[in-house]
């Protein structure tokens, strides 16, 4: 079965860093992502997991290897062809001027018929859907800077869904959320995979949600690929410590089972 | 001779019945038909206004501009707007068979405009007495008033004859005329006001400083050491700027008091009272040749 | 489908109050002219010959048509201006094109390179020559090999805008006093007649500007969302960039070469009419074409009839009035401007 991602021996660095600094690197990174798979990047920082969404959505271009989408080269895809089987929900989204949530994800059909100069009834069909899956079809007329952070997020993700992907990646999507959209965003993308065989690529910090979420989990430190395996793998103390660099205690989770990370704190 | 007049059999043959037909070169050499000597003239020069007047040609004045403040009659006539930016619509509403405008004053484009509304246009562009004098007696053949006009002539060369006369063989002193104060604006090489000065006796020192009215800086000015300074004054008042000059006690005019104020707008106008101006740069320059 | 249905309700309106706004326009003037010779004239009848005959059809009408393409051009260039650069602040002057048409047209206008020369081409040329050379360089001084960053962009644009501005005015501290109040004069931007051919080359490059920048108005849209945004979403943003930047560079230069400098109208129409219609760049762009003519074409009726028969520059209007206008709609609808 042919992988919905593939990436085979990518290196990337940016061309014009700062003097002294060295320059940032993705090394050799090889994995793939199954058709309906959800992938947890995780990671220190600076460890390239951004840099590899920028990679898959085209935005980069690596500077060794080859990215395969769905089995096509990503060099020869269009930017339109990108954006019709991969979508981008990236952390926030702050639009220079004041579009309404309708006009937002309306913007996710772009990809589908560039040419057009108006979207067509089909295009407004899926943007209504996308807003329905995501819970936000009732703000549909508002503008953003009404909204709460986690009504904002979801708002980007119908924008991603509107385009229809075949994958979707995910930066930091509950970063600075409480609880409660926590749990929603989780619900949310665990049905959209299951309902719609959608597969995603996220990138977290927050261990726990990534080790909740994910078939598989990618570690990355500097640029290159630790580990990968299934959250009982990948989530190892001994592991853990020497990528992170501080002591944690890995348990198991009351209710799922799945593994949980707990920081050791220091000096206590 | 910058007129020409010719009754041209080629007029006569184009335009049948016409008994009329006046081929004329204007100042900067353009040469412009009309079909009858001009009823409806708009003067976009305040000094043609004043020729104009002067010759007794003022009935054939249809439009002036709000700076044609002379004579005060000149102020009755409709006006077209400002030299700069005149009315098209005033100036087409008056209907005028010509339209005399100047290259520095107007704006080419006017001129353009006019063009293409097919207005005959005269342009003027004296630099000299004897271009003014030269001006005077075209507007005379142009408006069939060449007696007028050589009536007007007539006169201003016997009195510009009468002061050159009296300040004749007399030692000429450094002049400083100074057009505007701060920045220093003085005339230059083919300036009117620099040909004025030497008519009245005078050897301006600024003459070498470019063309036309250019800059100066005050240092270049002072290192002239003029004995003469005149001051011009637009529109009444003292000038902005004497005391300023006063305290340079250094200056050979200051120490002898010969800082005078004279009235600018006589000597800036390419009209009869350039005349005024020759005759009252005189008196200040060469006093004494003056006393009865 | 409330896209297309805005748009023409919009365009319906706006085209209402611009043919309103021309035909006072055409009964005022230092000229008294009868509504009903009016009339006649603009209809075909009428005299053949006669003062109202070059008033109406000769003076007014051009004028009309000039402030008509130039306010769309201005208010087209801003909004190009405005999503190329995400900032609902930017102006057509920012990006120095302006500027060094004006330094095109003052360096004409002062050496008067033998007057032969320059009559023939025309000052409309050197305006383009002095708009193209600035927007060359601003290009030039951005770009680098991966694409043209916007920040940079603005930043070339200013420096290259000072630039020409000192050279103005270095031009303007030599030149002759007596020709100093022309020169001045045109940089205060004034709207004079146009002869029918250059109107019609005008028109024609206005309408080739407008179209590059509202062919791409949907994806411009997008580049709201940041050029990375954008290109995460299926847009090629740096062809994009060169397109809109291209369009209203052209537009620009073409109001400075046909009509002179005239500034606020690219800042304010896009400004005010996104705060109306929204930042929808398909309706906002044709919006402005005919809002632009709007609001250029008041100034000028405003500027050639408060103190006839002498005229004031429309330059002068558009800054006096358009700033009160402005305050206005901000306190008005406060929520409309930024997100």
């Amino acid at each position: 079965m042919t992988p919905l991602v593939r990436l085979d021996g990518v290196g990337f660095a940016y061309p014009n860093a700062a003097p002294g600094r060295t320059r940032f690197e993705i090394r050799d990174l090889s994995f793939a992502v199954a058709p309906g798979e959800v992938l947890g990047l995780i990671g220190p920082n600076a460890a390239g997991k951004t840099t590899v969404i920028h990679l898959l959505s085209k935005v980069l271009t690596p500077s060794r290897g080859e990215i395969f989408v769905e089995g096509e080269p990503l060099r020869s895809l269009g930017r339109a062809e990108v954006a019709r089987r991969v979508a981008v929900v990236p952390q926030d989204v702050a639009p220079g001027f004041p579009y309404t949530v309708g006009e937002l994800v309306l913007m996710g059909r772009f990809a589908h018929a560039p040419g057009r100069f108006f979207e067509s009834a089909a295009d407004a069909r899926v943007a209504r859907e996308a807003m329905r899956l995501t819970g936000v079809e009732t703000l549909a007329g508002e503008t953003l800077g009404r909204l709460s952070g986690g009504e904002r997020q979801r708002v980007v993700l119908a924008r991603a869904l509107a385009q229809e992907p075949r994958l979707l990646l995910l930066d930091e999507p509950t970063a600075h959320m409480d609880l409660r959209y926590q749990a929603e965003c989780v619900g949310l993308l665990r049905r959209l995979n299951r309902e719609q065989g959608l597969g995603i690529l996220l990138v977290s910090h927050d261990l726990n949600m990534a080790a909740e979420l994910s078939d598989r989990l990618l570690l990355m430190s500097g640029g290159a690929a630790v580990t990968m395996g299934t959250p009982e793998e990948v989530l190892q103390e001994s592991t853990l410590e020497r990528v992170y660099g501080c002591r944690v205690v890995v348990d198991k989770h009351p209710a799922t089972r799945r593994p949980t990370v707990n920081v050791a704190w220091p000096d206590r | 001779m910058t007129t020409s007049l010719r009754a041209l059999a080629f007029c006569l043959l184009l335009f049948p019945g016409s008994a009329w037909g006046l081929e004329v070169v204007d100042q900067t050499g353009r040469a412009l038909t009309l079909l009858a000597p001009p009823r409806r003239i708009v003067s976009l020069v305040p000094s043609v206004t004043e020729i104009l007047f002067a010759i007794g040609a003022q009935d054939a004045l249809a439009g002036v501009t709000d700076f044609c403040d002379f004579p005060s009659e000149a102020k009755r006539k409709p006006s077209v707007g400002g030299m700069i930016n005149p009315s098209l619509e005033a100036l087409v509403t008056l209907k005028p068979d010509l339209v005399v405008a100047t290259r520095s004053g107007n704006r080419a484009e006017t001129f353009d405009q006019l063009k293409r509304l097919r207005l005959p246009v005269y342009l003027v562009d004296p630099i000299s007495v004897d271009d003014v004098m030269r001006l005077v007696t075209a507007l005379g053949e142009l408006t069939g008033h060449r007696d007028g006009a050589a009536a007007v002539t007539g006169d201003l060369e016997r009195r510009i004859k009468a002061v050159e006369e009296r300040v004749a063989g007399r030692p000429r002193p450094r002049t400083l005329y100074v057009l505007w104060p701060d920045p220093l604006i003085v005339p230059g090489r083919d300036a009117l006001v620099s040909e004025l000065i030497a008519r009245a006796g005078g050897e301006s020192v600024t003459t070498d400083q470019g063309a036309g009215y250019p800059r100066m800086s005050l240092e270049a000015a002072v290192a002239r050491a003029p004995e003469v300074i005149i001051l011009a004054s637009h529109g009444g008042g003292t000038p902005v700027g004497r005391d300023k000059w006063e305290r340079l006690e250094s200056l050979p005019a200051v120490k002898s008091k010969r800082l005078y104020t004279a009235d600018g707008s006589v000597m800036h106008r390419y009209g009869p009272r350039v005349v005024d101006g020759i005759e009252s740069l005189a008196r200040l320059i060469h006093p004494e040749a003056f006393v009865k | 489908m409330t896209g297309p249905k805005k748009l023409l309700a919009v365009c319906a309106g706006l085209a209402l109050v611009l043919g309103l706004v021309a035909l006072l326009s055409l009964l005022v003037g230092s000229a008294r002219v009868a509504p009903g010779a009016i009339v006649d004239l603009v209809m075909g009848r009428g005299p053949v010959e006669g003062t109202e005959r070059v008033v109406i059809l000769g003076i007014r009408l051009p004028r009309i048509a000039a402030a008509a393409l130039a306010g769309g051009a201005l208010a087209v260039a801003g909004a190009g201006f405005q999503a190329l650069t995400r900032n609902p602040l930017a102006e057509p002057s920012i990006l120095g094109v302006s500027a060094g048409a004006a330094f095109g047209v003052v360096l004409a206008q002062i050496s008067g390179l033998g007057q032969g020369l320059v009559e023939a081409l025309g000052l409309t040329a050197f305006a383009f020559a002095g708009a193209l050379v600035a927007g060359v360089s601003v290009y030039v001084i951005a770009a680098t090999g991966r694409g043209l960053p916007v920040h940079t962009l603005l930043l070339a644009g200013v420096i290259v805008g000072i630039f020409f501005s000192a050279a103005i005015t270095v031009l303007i501290s030599l030149v002759d006093t007596n020709r100093l109040g022309g020169v001045i004069h045109w940089l205060l931007g004034n709207l004079a007649p146009i002869p029918a051919g250059a109107l019609g080359v005008f028109a024609a490059v206005t309408a080739l500007g407008v179209w590059l920048v509202l062919g791409k108005a949907r994806a411009l849209n997008l580049l709201a969302l940041g050029e990375e945004g954008a290109q995460e979403l299926g847009v090629d943003a740096e062809r994009l960039k060169r397109r809109i930047f291209a369009g209203s560079a052209l537009l620009t230069g073409a109001v400075v070469a046909f009509v002179g400098p005239i500034g606020f109208v690219g800042l304010i129409v896009p400004h005010a009419l996104r705060m109306l219609v929204g930042p929808d760049n398909r309706v906002l762009i044709p919006a402005a074409v005919l809002g632009g003519g709007v609001f250029l074409l008041a100034a000028d009726t405003l500027a050639r009839t408060v103190v006839a028969p002498a005229e004031l520059s429309v330059g002068v209007i558009t800054s006096f009035c358009g700033a009160p206008f402005f305050i206005y709609l901000l306190r008005s609808r406060a929520g409309r401007v930024m997100p």
